[in-house]
């Protein structure tokens, strides 16, 4: 009897947790015959789909390395960093707003504006996650990790409440309408103005007849992404720092052994996630065009989420479980239920945490607890 | 002397900033509240065998400072603050009693709490018992006689009790980091609401309905709980918060459920179809578009309590609500005790310090991980039943994220892992979210309105700035924020804490100090 069950206990869990998933998924839009049914209707859609998930995927993956390099090297979950994204995104929209280039048509003008949005969100956030770490973090370094984990938490209400306070001002966020700081506000079209200003079609694919959105928004939004990521990755494996950067996450004790500067490297990654979440900041902006207090929370978890896919202190994992996560969203908006997408993804976080821990691309982080 | 002195200048002002936002008659309730606290404090630190009347003496300078202190900041309010806010100062048919009750209940209560610590063991603890069960019952009369309408605000400081309770179990307890708590509370009202509410015409008896409430959330612990054994401190705090998140996109979203039984509906057709064949199969459907939690509208109105003599709870009288979640909290303080002190307690407590030696000593990790998880689920289970009938309709949007950090900080700022403190802190926590930041949100707009912006009128920017930031409830999770870091930075354990945790947070002092020792 025993043996019995060994041997057929797994498959019959199997066939019942698939029998489950087809009489409650639909539920929550995981309806197989009409997924199955819209990819057919329109095929093409499914390359559209494919662009706002690489785009919106892009996005997230730059996030996501701020949350694999942070857990990679202090095995912290820096809660915060989705919240230092979202001031970027408001940093970013501040900063065209006091250039005027919210309120201009010259294109050179606009242009100009949002590079210096870039920078300007990029330090910001990048002295805002330093601040972090050093206020909240750094003191709790051999505590518990449960007290640092709570400290995070704080961390991100208090980034947060930072982020509905600066909504409010509407010396530096332009209200277009909305009342409050509670509201999402609108972030303009920029991109797109350029190109309208220049006489030019803001969609790159619409001479090819397909009917495909392929706007320079995507294209600046993958484009920037790519260059940080590779960036980073030659930061990292190239340069001295990046080397100091890899020791300290292999092994604390042995690196400082070694003469690294422990607190100066820490401190150092947390300037590079802050400053690639403030860049993913503007690019979240000009790509959705919208801006909200709440919004890091969310893209936060999706970004945590990505990373943990990719498999957590691994840099290349965290760009493609952002992509991966992108993917997902996008598909679940377009093809599933766009009020079950968060869903999906807290899912695929659970799922992922309770049967792979380590993620696709296995995690790497040090020896030390 | 000198602490005396401080104590007593802490605990004044302490007072008086809390008579500056209500005024009135919070002098006197305040007074006699913070003359308890002040006893207790006292009290603690004394020579027992002073004996009672000598405590009593001893404590009266200390009270008198306080009392000072207290009524001049009282009457700093009422003369100087009430008409810089517009409002007209209370009248001296007010202002004389209220004043003259508060601060000699003040030192009465804290020359009476001292004294309870010069008697015997036995009958101090009976002393301080009967002098809580006292304020506890008197509370809600006083409160109405004075007409300050704090006891409805306190219910839900009370509800979040419970709740810290149920957390405290998990997390301090059993040393599990749960991120999702507001997941149970989400289960436990839902329950309460669908099964008494117009919504599918169930209207079955609160009595009964609180105790399903409790036996779903304690199932949900069990079900959630179960994958989550497995996993490392962090990452089970991550899974908590992803479950916990699911539930309210899941009850926002069950506004339009159809179940269809896959085998008969898809599988059998699709194969038909890839044989070419149309022989039609009949499609089992379960359920045809149910509306279970009627989305963003929420379930209203959710049915209330009825007990003969009291009649149906009103909402417009909370005190039968307010002796009920008393009675729960009685009940819920009762049951943690024993099952802390119990076998399964003890097996929490040396899960959470080293799970490899208790699992050596022969206890069962999975058992004690997931009696933690359903025990603690099964307090907010009560908790959402009394909430649900209390607010008379429940929304998704109450059981998010925040919902859940909101009792984590309840129970990090009591106190990790003792009863006592996370009911102070569940009191002091929602009494600042509910009665403290609305009422300064009152003071400021009275004052910003009648003495701050007309001072300001030159500068128009500079105006428009400070009207719009001068709302203190814009502020509210930066509080909880601060707390959180402020708590983990300087004293992790709490402000009563427990003497296992408190000797974990601080293992590394600890060494060095013995290291120290051995050098010397």
């Amino acid at each position: 009897m025993k043996s019995f069950f060994r041997r057929f206990m797994r498959p019959i869990i199997a066939i019942l947790v698939i029998y489950l998933v087809f009489l409650l998924g639909p539920i929550a839009g995981l309806d197989f015959p009409i997924i199955v049914g819209r990819i057919q209707e329109s095929p093409k859609m499914l390359v559209q789909f494919l662009i706002i998930g690489l785009a919106n995927g892009a996005i997230v993956a730059i996030i996501a390395l701020g949350y694999t390099m942070v857990y990679g090297i202090i095995e912290l979950i820096n809660f915060a960093h989705g919240d230092v994204y979202m001031i970027g995104v408001f940093t970013a929209l501040s900063t065209l707003s006091v250039t005027g280039a919210l309120t201009t048509n010259n294109p050179v003008h606009l242009v100009l504006g949002i590079v210096a949005a870039l920078v300007v969100a990029m330090i910001v956030c990048a002295s805002l996650n330093v601040a972090i770490e050093r206020l909240a973090y750094r003191r709790l370094r051999n505590a518990p990790r449960l007290a640092a984990l709570i400290s995070a938490i704080g961390m991100s209400f208090i980034v947060e409440n930072i982020g509905l306070i600066w909504a409010a001002q509407s010396w530096l966020v332009p209200s277009f309408g909305t009342t409050g700081g509670g509201a999402q506000k609108s972030f303009p079209d920029l991109l797109s103005k350029i190109m309208i200003s220049l006489n030019l079609d803001p969609n790159l694919l619409a001479s090819t007849g397909l009917g495909l959105r392929f706007t320079i928004k995507d294209l600046l939004v993958i484009v920037l992404a790519s260059i940080l990521m590779i960036g980073l990755r030659f930061f990292i494996q190239n340069t001295r720092l990046g080397k100091a950067m890899r020791a300290t996450a292999q092994n604390r004790d042995a690196a400082k052994m070694m003469g690294i500067n422990i607190d100066r490297v820490i401190s150092i990654t947390f300037l590079i996630g802050g400053g690639l979440a403030g860049a993913a900041g503007l690019m979240a902006g000009l790509y959705n065009n919208t801006a909200w207090w709440f919004m890091g929370f969310r893209v936060g978890i999706q970004a945590f989420t990505a990373a943990v896919l990719g498999g957590i202190g691994n840099i290349t994992g965290a760009m493609l479980g952002g992509f991966l996560i992108g993917l997902l969203a996008a598909f679940s908006d377009g093809y599933m239920d766009a009020r079950w997408t968060n869903l999906w993804v807290f899912a695929v976080l659970v799922l992922i945490l309770i049967f792979r821990p380590t993620g696709l691309l296995g995690e790497q982080v040090g020896e030390k607890a | 002397m000198k602490a005396e002195i401080k104590l007593a200048l802490t605990m004044g002002l302490l007072g008086g900033v809390v008579v500056f936002l209500f005024g009135g008659w919070s002098v006197t309730v305040l007074g006699i509240l913070i003359g308890v606290f002040m006893g207790l404090s006292i009290g603690g630190r004394v020579n027992k065998k002073d004996g009672p009347r000598k405590l009593a003496l001893q404590s009266l300078s200390t009270a008198g400072i306080a009392a000072v202190v207290f009524i001049a900041v009282s009457l700093f309010q009422n003369y100087v603050v009430a008409p810089a806010g517009g409002q007209f100062p209370s009248e001296l048919y007010i202002v004389i009693p209220a004043n003259l009750i508060g601060g000699l209940g003040m030192i009465l209560f804290t020359a009476l709490t001292a004294a309870l610590h010069g008697l015997p063991d036995r009958q101090e603890r009976l002393g301080k018992l009967i002098l809580m069960v006292v304020l506890v019952i008197a509370f809600p009369f006083i409160d109405r006689i004075t007409g300050l309408h704090w006891s409805g605000q306190i219910i839900f400081a009370l509800i979040f009790v419970i709740l810290g309770l149920g957390l405290n179990i998990v997390v301090g307890f059993a040393g599990l980091l749960d991120f999702g708590y507001a997941a149970f509370f989400a289960i436990g009202a839902y329950t309460t609401g669908i099964l008494s509410s117009p919504q599918h015409h169930i209207f079955m008896n609160f009595w009964l309905v609180i105790w399903i409430a409790l036996g779903m959330a304690a199932l949900w612990g069990l079900i959630l709980g179960t994958p989550t054994l497995r996993l490392r401190g962090d990452y089970l705090a991550i899974v908590t918060l992803g479950c916990g998140e699911m539930m309210p996109i899941i009850f926002r979203n069950l506004t339009n459920v159809t179940i269809k039984e896959p085998l008969t509906c898809w599988i059998i057709p699709g194969i038909m179809r890839l044989f070419n064949s149309s022989a039609a199969t009949k499609c089992i459907t379960i359920i045809d578009n149910l509306d279970l939690t009627a989305g963003e509208k929420g379930i209203n109105p959710i049915g209330r309590p009825y007990l003969p003599f009291i009649g149906e709870f009103q909402s417009n009288n909370p005190i039968p609500w307010y002796f009920l979640i008393i009675l729960l909290i009685l009940l819920s303080v009762f049951l943690i005790r024993r099952l802390r002190d119990g076998r399964l307690g003890r097996a929490w407590m040396a899960c959470r310090e080293d799970q490899d030696a208790a699992v050596q000593m022969g206890i069962d990790p999975v058992h004690t991980k997931l009696t933690a998880f359903a025990l603690g689920a099964a307090f907010s289970g009560f908790a959402g039943a009394f909430y649900a009938a209390y607010i008379r309709g429940i929304f998704p949007s109450v059981f998010e994220f925040s919902t859940s950090i909101i009792v984590l900080c309840i129970v990090v700022l009591g106190g990790m892992g003792n009863i006592n403190g996370v009911i102070l802190g569940g009191i002091i926590i929602m009494g600042a979210d509910r009665l403290f930041l609305p009422a300064l949100k009152d003071l400021l707009k009275g004052l910003m309105d009648h003495t701050i912006l007309p001072a300001l009128a030159s500068n128009h920017t500079l105006q428009a700035v400070v009207a719009q930031n001068a709302n203190p409830i814009l502020y509210r999770y930066l509080l909880f924020g601060l707390t959180l870091v402020i708590m983990m930075a300087l004293r992790p354990e709490g402000i009563i804490p427990s003497a296992q945790i408190r000797a974990e947070l601080h293992a590394d002092e600890e060494t060095s100090a013995v290291e120290k020792a051995v050098k010397n």
